[in-house]
């Protein structure tokens, strides 16, 4: 199971855009966007508050979504 | 009048166990609204309920009531409106 969390895509810049052009834009993929119907059983974070910080009880879930160019 | 000394450092460790046990009946709550035949996540699910009502015990016999509107027991005198406020915590 193996996905990239984040992709990108390249907009139609214009020419009579006034503003300076965004090349590359990116848009979040979570891993749940490619599990289909959770499975039973899952392993888990080890202790709750290891949960809580990651926002999941599930390890195969958790996204860092890191903030990138 | 003077600045009200700050809750002792348990205060803040059972806030957060409480935290984090609620986000895990959180997670699997609602996990089993789509899973409803899973016995083990229904096993956790009770296990970490009756964690979490033991830790609000716990907290409320120390530092007073944690919920109001009837979802904790007051002290006396009536407690639930010194601070810190939840907002203030």
């Amino acid at each position: 199971m193996s996905h990239t969390n984040t992709k990108y895509y390249y907009p139609y810049i214009s020419p009579y855009d006034p503003c300076n052009p965004i090349v590359k834009k990116s848009y979040p993929t979570p891993p749940q966007l490619y599990l289909g119907f959770q499975p039973p059983n899952l392993p888990q974070f080890e202790t709750a508050k290891e949960a809580l910080y990651s926002g999941t009880l599930w390890p195969i879930l958790y996204d860092k979504y890191k903030k990138h160019d | 009048m003077t600045t009200p000394s700050p809750m002792p450092p348990e205060y803040y460790e059972l806030l957060d166990e409480i935290q984090a046990i609620d986000f895990v009946i959180v997670e699997l709550n609602l996990y089993l609204d789509t899973h409803p035949q899973d016995y083990d996540a229904i096993q956790q699910f009770n296990n970490s309920t009756f964690q979490s009502k033991k830790l609000k015990k716990e907290f409320e016999k120390q530092f007073g009531p944690l919920m109001h509107f009837g979802r904790s027991y007051s002290t006396y005198p009536w407690q639930w409106d010194d601070q810190p406020w939840p907002w203030q915590v």
